[in-house]
């Protein structure tokens, strides 16, 4: 089991910048540095500037922060868009189903090439760094809270050993899609509990904060991590979380403190895909 | 204390072979992997070449996964289970869906297959499956990684791992990346944003980094998988040593979406990072594996970004583009690349960039065109560069350096 005692390092590290945003449609329109990308964005893209946009600013943080930042995201399954599926669909099939050759004419012509772009994993974290001129390290995981773990993990690594400065911490859940429905419907989960959500933490160390007289949010106090492993082809697993709302995927645990409606949150956590952790948090 | 981290087992599935030693030979001769696609009829789309992998063992319908596991049971093989609690960073494709089962599920009376592994893997298999399965079949007790930053994402697997086993998170590590796009989507998709080549007729010439030629990537598949370990604990178990990684850096462009930083901004500090990291100066690099994807706009920028860190030693160091065989891996390019620079490296030898006839102008460093160069070298870097902006490079260490 990974253990970390924020109380027993020699620099804690402290929240100064928080952003949600639960349901989308969402605007990003404020937040984008680069509006000419607009076209490129995706569900999952506008969650993830929203959120990177407010929590930027409620640390007081501009949007050319260089190379002392860096993005640690933790994204979900794949979301091609329904509306760019059906267009594709339909020019590709005839009587007897899937037809190569109407794929590679009438479909390939029919399809507006920004769809590959739209749905990409990285994509989030692509539009989060232009608009905030994140030029720093990234660590950017899939597919669910489990790995938003993880990504907490390097980012706190990254601020203690002094590499970067600050950290924006995410998690990105674009879930009312028709192919993460499709995969939380087989493993028997009610396709219908999922939530488009995404949350956004700055991290830094107290003594940064300090130092550049950042209000100081909240604190890390503790996280644990640990991993059992098991065949998903074989064992269906089960999930529970509590502290944050579940149906949001890799957002949860972020949203909840972005919401901050307690003193404290302690938040734990079991995934189907094996992983078991925790956290607690005091809050301003 | 960091400590020292060892490469002690390698794993490769990709177009020129299927083994280490497979791949290392045909690296040697400048075998070209690439021909016309066969995994489906590519019909008229505007490229229907491809490097696929050679494979005729059973085979799960998404083939990354198939590629991760054996790629993983072949690095674990050769280098012996090393001690303590293992985990598995991978760099993953996307979960592609299947236009067939897009078609059946919007039949009448349409229900799900009854077995769990059918379900699982009905119209598309979620790319994470990889480490799970892995994690399960060799009891990594560690919480897997998964890497999503595209054409970056086996290096930054590898990278990942790298600090993991070096600041004594994890005792071990699977590293490495695992894709296959070679399907309607994939190479539809990159044909419709003229990411790809349409050299149709000489698919074995069509992926020709840094020549004045060169009109897009070959779109490849596979899957590399590194053992990582402390070195003393590896030594001290007697394990071979093919190399050390001393090093690991990324960083994000933050300019375009499918274009690189004009200035190669990004991959600079992808490299520079990788060299401060392992605390190694520029000059010490005797070789660089470049991400060399043979796209118009990659090629000259990467080109400028190794003369910024190399400066007036830029010529006299070779760089080798492994693309121009395997084509572009993209998930796991970074790992099959890193895995072609450790055997180059202990053969003592700077595998060939093959179909460079004619360099591009803006490409003027000493590529290592159409054969195999003698040198021995002490450190290579390896780079990837993705879509989106994110850059990764990793510092190789020669086992004896």
């Amino acid at each position: 089991m990974d253990q970390r005692s924020q109380s027993a390092a020699c620099d804690s590290i402290v929240v100064t910048g928080l952003g949600h945003v639960v349901l989308a449609p969402c605007d990003p329109t404020p937040y984008l540095k680069v509006r000419k990308n607009r076209k490129f964005m995706g569900v999952q893209d506008d969650l993830a500037v929203v959120a990177a946009g407010q929590a930027a600013a409620s640390a007081g943080l501009g949007n050319a922060l260089g190379e002392r930042a860096g993005l640690y995201l933790s994204v979900g399954y794949l979301p091609f868009e329904q509306a760019d599926v059906d267009v594709l669909f339909e020019n590709s099939v005839d009587e007897r189903g899937f037809s190569m050759q109407r794929f590679s004419s009438q479909a390939y012509d029919a399809v507006n090439p920004l769809l590959t772009f739209r749905c990409l994993s990285n994509m989030p974290a692509f539009h989060i760094s232009v608009n905030l001129d994140i030029q720093g390290p990234y660590f950017v995981t899939y597919p669910g809270p489990g790995q938003f773990y993880l990504a907490l993990e390097e980012a706190c690594v990254a601020l203690a050993s002094g590499s970067i400065d600050i950290a924006f911490l995410g998690g990105i859940a674009y879930q009312q899609n028709f192919l993460v429905r499709h995969h939380f419907a087989r493993i028997d989960l009610p396709a219908g509990r999922l939530l488009d959500a995404a949350g956004c933490v700055v991290l830094e160390t107290a003594t940064h904060a300090a130092a550049r007289g950042a209000r100081v949010r909240g604190r890390l106090l503790s996280y644990e991590l640990s991993f059992h492993p098991r065949n998903p082809f074989e064992e269906a697993g089960s999930s529970e979380e509590c502290g944050a709302d579940g149906a949001m995927g890799s957002a949860s645990l972020p949203v909840a403190l972005s919401l901050g409606q307690r003193r404290s949150l302690r938040h734990e956590l079991k995934t189907r895909d094996g992983i078991c952790a925790s956290s607690c948090w005091e809050l301003a | 204390m960091r400590r020292r981290v060892a490469v002690t087992g390698l794993g490769v599935i990709c177009p020129i072979g299927n083994s280490p030693d497979e791949f290392q030979e045909n690296l040697l001769q400048g075998v070209s992997g690439v021909g016309p696609v066969t995994l489906f009829d590519p019909a008229s789309l505007p490229t229907r070449i491809a490097a696929e992998v050679k494979w005729r063992g059973p085979i799960l319908r998404d083939r990354k996964i198939t590629f991760a596991i054996e790629a993983a049971e072949e690095a674990l093989g050769s280098s012996g289970r090393p001690r303590g609690e293992g985990g598995i960073s991978l760099g993953i494709g996307l979960e592609m869906f299947s236009m067939d089962d897009l078609a059946a599920c919007r039949r009448p009376g349409f229900a799900l297959p009854s077995s769990r592994q059918d379900r699982m893997s009905f119209l598309q298999t979620p790319s994470d499956l990889c480490v799970q399965l892995i994690s399960k079949r060799y009891g990594l007790t560690r919480p897997p990684l998964t890497h999503v930053s595209a054409c970056a994402a086996g290096t930054d697997a590898i990278g990942a791992a790298f600090r993991m086993v070096a600041d004594g998170r994890r005792a071990w590590m699977l590293a490495g990346g695992t894709d296959s796009m070679i399907n309607p989507l994939g190479v539809g998709g990159f044909c419709r944003i003229g990411a790809t080549t349409t050299s149709n007729s000489e698919p074995e010439r069509a992926s020709r980094p840094f020549d004045r030629r060169r009109d897009g990537f070959v779109l490849g598949e596979g899957a590399g998988v590194l053992v990582l370990e402390g070195l003393e604990e590896a030594r001290a178990r007697g394990a071979r040593v093919y190399a050390e990684i001393a090093g690991y850096g990324n960083s994000f462009d933050a300019h375009g979406i499918s274009e690189p930083h004009p200035e190669g901004r990004g991959a600079y500090q992808a490299m520079e990072r990788a060299l401060k990291d392992a605390d190694v100066p520029p000059m010490a690099i005797d070789c660089i594996n470049a991400h060399g994807t043979s796209t118009p706009k990659n090629d000259p920028v990467e080109t400028m970004a190794i003369k910024r860190l190399l400066g007036a030693r830029a010529k006299d160091v070779p760089v080798c583009a492994t693309k121009s065989m395997i084509g572009h891996l993209i998930s796991a390019a970074g790992a099959v690349e890193a895995i072609a620079a450790v055997l180059c490296m202990n053969a003592g030898w700077v595998h060939p960039t093959i179909n460079l006839d004619e360099p591009d102008p803006a490409c003027d460093l000493d590529y290592v065109s159409h054969h195999a160069r003698r040198r021995e070298q002490r450190y290579v870097l390896s780079n990837s560069f993705g879509f989106g902006g994110q850059n990764a490079s990793i510092l190789l260490r020669a086992a004896d350096a």
